[in-house]
């Protein structure tokens, strides 16, 4: 079998660029590739990227049987493989913690990693073994349903800039000196953490993702931050440690984050930032701000209200705002606070840039029909203003566009739609 | 006023340019842009501008002008900007490997990194006798097809909000553009691949790449290597393949290929006379024999596992420890691979390659093969075998004349200079020494570190020849392969 039409094409290629190719391959076919030819035997095994999936083994039904073969095989293509490795990752949910895991990232450590990414199946949690500490080039750490326990001497990752962790169990002061001794960390990210009480000093963090129990954010330093997305959700012990509290959150939370484009806040994250509103005077200015999108807002609440009120009248640059109401619908009997609106002091502002509105989970309230003629009222270049209800109740909805039909608009080419399908 | 004309027919606007003058410059920009964002206007964008300079200059209005001047250069691409100065529109000549010589764009040369620094660094390029050459993987047919895809990526250098908006709108353009580009037979994609990335052109490449890879992904290895042309020169391990091929394991694949190789090795030990001239990439193999065959003379019958493997080496080191009189520096430590193998290989005389040491040499001529002594170089303490395959199903009488020749490697290299000197073996085995096995960092050091080693082993080695041209009267040099 050794008939050959033509010169060979690829073998020749410098090894950049043959590695380029093979790392766009799943592992399984640029290991395969050992098989072509004598020049290829070894082309896959300096390639610095390494990802190993679902797909990376044949399946089978017995998961025993598969994660013995995902521990082999990884096991053997690091044995095999010749040079530094950039980029680890296993996002594996068959694989489970076992102690070939320790051995890895020790091998790791040793190899210049860069990227590391550990997403590992349900199970007992995987304890991280100190050499993940001495990965100095680090740049990029994903965890997830694992243990992490910094050494007392360990100064930091000089070089990380994204730092996800999702189901890690940490303790807080680990994290916040984790966090504090990254210099260079421009994302951070942390999920389904308990309990935290939270206080940031990132000098550099662009972008902020957090999701979970969070007692208490505090934003240190942030001086830098682009997008914030919070989603905090709240047990009734710490509401009731909230309602305690004095500070006032909105102030605590976006006092130090001039710069921010993008503000992204879900469950009951709004609450969090009611507490002791009405007690402060707001006077910072969001000029970047350009997408504030909040979730899960009770507009029974008028200290939620307020709050977004704040938000969008110190953001004279908005362009797109997306509220989504609290699914509840409107009890018959209800005396609203309308003098809340009447007040004033929100009046006078005008949102200048404000395009796009989406409104979603509309319940018919008082207080969001009234929010809505605030915006048609003050959006002289407002496009489209589009609201989905809760429920489709008809009678209700009739009732809600009656009232909308009513609302003044400063902006000529606005649209109102109400999509009720 | 802005918006009335901006709905007008653009045609029409553009045929009445020179009283254009009249209206103010915030105008003419919402113009231009609206006729840049219709991208199909914009060769006519581009007269229109260049008519309308045309007319502010003979009016001298400077003020005007340097406004319009100022404003094309911003909102506009830089072909434009280069058709607006019509005089000064300049070419770069390239001369491809053929000897042709070719006119092109400034802005379209100096997209690729390569000709701008060219340009920049030297000068060349501005006429036809100082064209430059480039690179001999870029043909005048892959040429064409660069220069096309430089000229659609051009990305003009400003940022501003316009610019930003018409990004957007190119980038929907680029990626039609370059899946239709990549559109093209396999032969021309690696030529294409491979020009770029003589050129630097790196957005190219990385295009190129994903379309080899997506080529690659999902064939059976004979398709692979059809669509290719690559030699199937692999063919005895494959033939055991189907054999003990359990699963679709690419690490049972390897392994049974080691195990191939070791069985050949083997046999062929008993059959060294009658060896016969090999190619590079058979000897090769054979050292991965060797690499094996060091692990797993001592072995167990059963075990690829992990932690055998360790059992195994941990075995290996104590006895290593034995075998090394020297302790080398850690830092010294590299791991000696085929690759470098070969580079040794290849510094060697290529007679010597060949030749086949007679047996009448050594002082005991029982044994069929010895192993090859290292007379100069510093070993250090650990054997760190690389490879966690071992073949276990060796007939017992293989392993015992396996257990021994490593003992007697190691008397060897514990042994002075003389005896040191007698050559025993032959062939592969002889390789052997140079399996100087130290632990692997990274690879440019590990080139660095293995040079100085080589080269002694190099000098060892003509030491050996010397000799053994003066001891050997009636040596039966033959020529064998190895």
């Amino acid at each position: 079998m050794g008939d050959v039409v033509g010169p060979d094409l690829i073998s020749d290629l410098p090894q950049s660029i043959i590695e380029s190719i093979l790392v766009q391959l799943p592992i399984r076919e640029a290991v395969r590739t050992s098989i072509l030819s004598s020049k290829w035997r070894y082309k896959w095994a300096s390639i610095t990227q390494l990802e190993f999936d679902d797909k990376c083994v044949p399946f089978s039904n017995d998961r025993e049987v598969v994660e013995r073969s995902v521990v082999k095989f990884i096991t053997t293509v690091l044995f095999l493989h010749q040079g530094p490795i950039h980029k680890f990752q296993i996002t594996n949910w068959k694989l489970q913690n076992c102690p070939e895991i320790d051995q890895w990232i020790l091998f790791l450590s040793r190899n210049n990693i860069k990227e590391l990414v550990l997403e590992l199946g349900e199970g007992e949690f995987f304890r991280i073994p100190s050499s993940l500490f001495n990965c100095r080039k680090l740049n990029r750490l994903e965890l997830s349903r694992c243990e992490l326990d910094p050494p007392h001497s360990f100064k930091g990752f000089l070089c990380l800039r994204s730092l996800n962790l999702h189901q890690v169990l940490i303790s807080p002061d680990a994290v916040e000196s984790l966090i504090s001794r990254c210099p260079l960390l421009e994302s951070l990210s942390l999920s389904y953490f308990d309990h935290l009480a939270l206080t940031i000093c990132a000098p550099n963090l662009k972008y902020l993702y957090l999701e979970g129990e969070f007692k208490d954010i505090c934003l240190e330093d942030t001086p830098l931050l682009i997008e914030i997305s919070i989603a905090m959700y709240m047990t009734d012990d710490i509401a009731e440690h909230f309602e305690q509290s004095s500070n006032c959150n909105f102030v605590k939370f976006f006092g130090g984050v001039p710069n921010l484009e993008k503000l992204v806040g879900l469950i009951y994250f709004t609450k969090y930032l009611s507490i002791g509103i009405d007690s402060v005077h707001i006077s910072i200015t969001y000029h970047n701000l350009e997408t504030i999108e909040l979730y899960q807002v009770n507009f029974e609440d008028t200290k939620e209200i307020l709050v977004i009120l704040h938000m969008i009248t110190s953001s004279p640059n908005l362009k797109e705002l997306q509220i989504s109401g609290s699914s509840n619908i409107p009890v018959a009997v209800d005396a609203p606070d309308l003098d809340f609106w009447e007040k004033g002091c929100f009046s006078d502002s005008a949102l200048n840039k404000l395009k796009i509105v989406k409104l979603s989970e509309m319940g018919g309230w008082r207080h969001e029909i009234e929010f809505i003629k605030y915006l048609l009222g003050r959006s002289p270049v407002l496009e489209t203003l589009s609201i989905i209800p809760c429920v489709f109740d008809m009678e209700n909805n009739l009732k809600m566009l009656i009232e909308l039909v009513k609302c003044r608009r400063a902006s000529s080419r606005a649209e109102v739609i109400f999509i009720n399908e | 006023m802005e918006e009335v004309v901006a709905r007008l027919n653009i045609t029409w606007f553009i045929a009445i340019a020179p009283p254009a003058l009249s209206f103010s410059t915030g105008l003419v920009e919402t113009v231009l842009m609206r006729m840049l964002l219709d991208l199909s206007l914009e060769s006519r964008a581009i007269s229109f501008c260049e008519e309308y300079l045309k007319c502010l200059y003979l009016s001298c209005k400077p003020k005007a002008l340097k406004n319009t001047y100022n404003l094309c250069l911003f909102s506009m691409s830089e072909v434009a900007m280069a058709v607006v100065k019509p005089e000064m529109k300049s070419y770069i000549w390239l001369q491809t490997v053929d000897g042709s010589i070719q006119q092109v764009e400034e802005e379209v040369a100096m997209f690729c990194p390569m000709i701008c620094q060219e340009v920049l660094q030297t000068g060349m390029g501005s006429s036809k006798t100082y064209a430059i050459s480039l690179p001999h993987r870029v043909n005048p047919a892959i040429l064409g097809l660069i220069l096309d895809y430089c000229r659609f990526h051009q990305v003009p250098g400003h940022s501003n909000k316009i610019n930003e908006y018409l990004s957007v709108l190119r980038l929907k353009e680029r990626k039609t553009f370059d899946e239709k580009f990549i559109r093209m037979d396999t032969k021309k994609l690696c030529e294409l691949t491979s020009a770029a990335d003589s050129l630097q052109l790196k957005p190219l490449v990385d295009l190129t790449s994903r379309a080899l890879a997506r080529i690659i992904e999902g064939k059976t290895p004979e398709e692979i290597r059809e669509t290719f042309h690559l030699p199937d020169d692999l063919t005895e391990e494959e033939k055991l393949e189907p054999l003990r091929n359990i699963t679709d394991d690419p690490r049972i694949r390897l392994l049974n290929r080691l195990y191939a190789r070791k069985r050949k090795e083997l046999k062929e030990r008993k059959k060294l006379k009658d060896v016969e001239i090999e190619e590079e990439p058979k000897d090769e193999r054979s050292l991965e024999d060797l690499l094996s065959f060091i692990n797993g003379a001592d072995g167990d019958m059963k075990g690829t596992r992990a932690n055998k493997n360790k059992k195994k080496n941990r075995r290996r080191k104590d006895q290593a420890k034995d075998l090394s009189s020297k302790n080398a520096n850690e830092n010294n430590k590299v791991r000696l691979l085929p690759q470098h193998i070969r580079l040794g290989l290849n510094l060697l005389p290529s007679a010597f390659h060949n030749v086949n040491f007679d047996n009448s040499l050594e002082a005991s001529a029982s044994k069929p093969s010895r192993m090859q002594t290292f007379p100069t170089v510093n070993f250090s303490p650990k054997f760190e075998f690389i490879d966690g395959d071992v073949d276990d199903d060796l007939d017992p009488a293989m392993k015992e004349e396996l257990d021994r020749e490593v003992e007697d490697f190691a008397r060897r290299l514990n042994s002075d200079w003389p005896e040191r000197m007698q050559i025993l073996s032959l062939s592969q085995d002889r390789r052997l020494g140079l399996l100087v096995v130290l632990r692997y960092d990274s690879g440019l050091r590990a080139k660095q570190a293995v040079m100085p080693i080589i080269e002694r082993v190099i000098y060892g080695y003509r030491l050996l020849i010397r000799d053994s041209e003066a001891v050997a009267d009636n040596s039966t040099s033959k020529v064998s392969g190895s």
